[in-house]
């Protein structure tokens, strides 16, 4: 019909409109062929006015008659409640067109006539949405349903929301879009594999039930796109922070990324994963940033004397230096570093030192980091006991964290204790196996303003050093307790000696007695020693705890269901509870905005979360349970 | 004037406004306290806050976000909004400012 079918007949020359609209699927020669027919039909019509514009094409006619054999069949029910069945009525007959093709011209119009009589209004529509559905065949023309556009019916084009055909391009978006209907429905059921980065969401604390927050999301959809981003624009500071946190966990923290991250207005770097970051990306940090005051710096294992060197050329104002695993830093280099910054420097974390940092060097850093007031030594293997006897002149000393790999005798810590100890706020001792109730003491003794308090992995001081420490002793509410792992290590003996070791029954009570008011996290993990009943008295109901939001008592086996039934009502601001290894916890039903994690039951998920009901419902069900 | 409305606006930087329940409204700090009646600011007379860092465009995704949260209040499994991928540098920033 167009000329555009003719694929190899010769053409005379065409005009660019011509040419643009075949190009559209509108071809001339046929809008004249059609205004030619409808001009005849409208003179044929004014010829025989008897008929009237109703008059049909014979199509159409056998579709009417088809509309009106399904009228026949329902022709019992006039009711209003036909007008909503209606659409499957016509339905019915699209069905039906096939199978009745042969036959149903003949039968229709006997129908027809029966008909004749009243329902015309059903009928029409009936037979109105009929005409609208009918398919045209493959090769004929028609208008989009969506866009409205002229183009050729296939087979295969497909049918649109309202019944109509859609073209190619429109048919392919509908089906892209109905692809990624299915998938979200697949998805939001829930694979095995999502379920379990959920939970593993929340055993991080990232998901805490109910929906994310926003910043949370666009956060995840910043690092998702890590690769695009050109610039992260002048995003506050604590955002920033958070970004590079998710960039180094996501492994994505490299030479091209580093960037982002570096503003010359701003006065703090903060990576936590620099394994990728090779020399010249150190220095780039200290040529951009050259007023930073706050450097965290962790997996440093590129991190050379050169980089340092530059960064005592470049930035003079350091305050705050973070490093972790720096083994590539010499001896002499960290000298230097305290020599030349140390004057100004008030926060000092090291962790994971093997190769260097001795004893001297912490010497050197007392003597010249006067200003120092927050001091973190971990893991650092060379460092010995001399370390700590020199860390007991560092006169603003604040917040002191330590754990030492080799042996550090009592008199020692009591020392550092009894000269620091009145100006602490925080002191974290882990993993001193060998201290004993004599440093308890002297905390007890000297410490007057602690708010964070750790004495983990021992397994010396006794119930007693404990309850004493807790009895009568002038310092405030603790915010911050962590006493796990101290405890008896005696295979033999797993009830432990008689007179209990670590923190037990009565240390437990008088730290919540001396503490309760004010505690935000408790950290009791492995203290194995606390029976049942210091449990049931310290978290009776009635007792309340209004700032405790954190509680891990994994390992404390005494503890059972009815303790966490306790927790739950005594602690209002209680977030997460984490209970491994507490095997008489069971069947647990939890309170809202609660996370209860480690109660074992193997078939459930590793976390419980509340799902919308309050504490006493909560409680009410654990009752209707065990009874 | 200070009655506390069902509904309030949010009137965006380029002058798009969104009128919004204030349950799902005060999901954010921010704008809990703006709208505070007991607190004398001027938002809170008229349950109106203007928002002049905030093109439509994004204030748009935000009021979606408040109805998104408040609907998934409970619920556990919450699928995940979808963010175009464009406006979350700006949304971000957003997201900071009112805190949510």
């Amino acid at each position: 019909m167009s000329g555009r079918r003719g694929g190899n007949r010769i053409r005379g020359p065409q005009s660019a409109l011509t040419d643009f609209l075949a190009a559209n699927n509108i071809s001339a020669a046929q809008i004249r062929d059609d205004y030619e027919r409808r001009r005849q039909q409208a003179e044929q019509d004014a010829a025989d006015a008897g008929e009237g514009p109703s008059n049909q094409t014979p199509e159409q006619n056998d579709d009417e008659a088809l509309a009106a054999a399904a009228q026949a069949e329902e022709a019992e029910k006039k009711t209003k409640k036909r007008k909503r069945t209606e659409k499957d009525a016509i339905d019915k007959i699209k069905n039906a067109k096939a199978t009745k093709k042969g036959k149903g011209k003949k039968k229709g119009k006997k129908d027809e006539e029966d008909d004749e009589d009243g329902d015309d209004d059903a009928d029409y529509d009936d037979d109105f949405g009929m005409y609208k559905k009918a398919r045209p065949a493959p090769g004929q023309f028609e208008h989009c349903d969506i866009c409205n556009k002229r183009f050729t019916v296939t087979p295969y084009s497909k049918e649109g929301p309202d019944g109509g055909l859609l073209c190619t391009p429109c048919g392919k978006e509908l089906s892209k879009d109905v692809k990624k209907e299915q998938k979200a429905a697949t998805k939001s059921a829930g694979t095995g594999r999502k379920r379990r980065k959920v939970e593993s969401d929340r055993l991080d604390g990232i998901a805490v039930g109910g929906a994310k927050s926003l910043s949370q999301l666009c956060i995840q959809k910043v690092a998702q796109h890590h690769d695009d981003i050109e610039e992260l624009g002048d995003l506050p500071p604590s955002v920033l922070e958070r970004l590079s946190e998710i960039f180094s966990k996501k492994r994505v923290m490299k030479s091209k990324t580093l960037p982002l991250f570096l503003r010359p207005d701003l006065d703090s770097v903060i990576v936590h994963d620099a394994a990728y970051l090779e020399e010249e990306d150190y220095r780039q940090i200290f040529a951009i940033v050259p007023n930073v005051r706050k450097l965290v710096l962790s997996n440093t294992c590129q991190l050379k004397d050169g980089a340092i060197d530059y960064m005592l050329e470049r930035c003079h104002d350091l305050r705050h230096i973070q490093l972790y695993a720096a083994n590539l830093v010499s001896e002499g280099m960290w000298h230097r570093v305290f020599r030349e910054a140390g004057g100004k420097l008030e926060c000092l974390k090291l962790s994971w030192l093997d190769a260097a940092f001795e004893d001297l060097v912490v010497q050197d850093m007392v003597k010249y980091c006067p200003k120092l007031e927050r001091l973190k030594l971990k893991l650092c293997r060379r460092l010995g006991e001399d370390a700590v006897t020199s860390i007991s002149d560092l006169p603003e000393l604040k917040h002191l964290s330590l754990q030492i790999s080799q042996n550090v005798s009592t008199p020692v810590l009591v020392n550092l204790v009894e000269k620091r100890g009145s100006g602490l706020q925080t002191l974290s001792l882990e993993k001193f196996i060998d201290a004993d109730d004599s440093v308890v003491g002297a905390i007890h003794d000297n410490c007057i303003q602690l708010s964070k308090l750790r004495l983990s992995e021992n397994d010396t001081v006794t119930d007693a050093g404990y309850t004493a420490l807790f009895t009568d002793w002038d310092n405030p509410p603790l915010k911050f307790a962590d006493f796990n792992s101290t405890r008896d290590i005696d295979n033999n003996n797993s009830g432990g000696p008689e007179d209990a070791i670590g923190l037990a029954s009565s240390g437990f009570r008088a730290l919540m007695e001396h503490s309760g008011a004010s505690l935000r996290h408790l950290h009791i993990a492995s203290c194995r020693h606390i029976e049942l009943s210091a449990f049931m008295d310290v978290f009776n109901g009635a007792q309340n705890y209004p700032a405790l939001e954190y509680i891990n008592m994994s390992f404390c086996n005494r503890a059972d269901t009815s303790v966490v039934a306790g927790i739950f009502k005594s602690c209002p601001a209680l977030k997460q509870l984490v209970a491994f290894g507490c095997f008489d916890v069971q069947d647990v039903v939890v309170p809202r905005n609660v996370a209860l994690i480690g109660v074992p039951r193997a078939q459930d998920a590793i976390e419980q979360f509340g799902i919308g009901i309050g504490v006493d419902e909560a409680i009410s069900r654990m009752v209707e349970v065990t009874t | 004037m200070a009655s506390e409305t069902d509904y309030v606006t949010l009137i965006s930087k380029d002058g798009f406004s969104y009128v919004v329940q204030r349950s799902s409204a005060r999901i954010s700090p921010v704008l809990k306290r703006m709208l505070d009646p007991t607190g004398a600011f001027l938002e809170a007379k008229d349950n109106t806050c203007i928002l002049q860092d905030m093109p439509g465009i994004v204030l748009e995704k935000v009021c979606e976000y408040f109805y998104y949260n408040e609907k998934n209040k409970d619920a556990r499994d919450v699928p995940e909004m979808d963010i175009p991928t464009e406006l979350c540098l700006e949304l971000l920033m957003a997201s900071d400012y009112l805190d949510i």
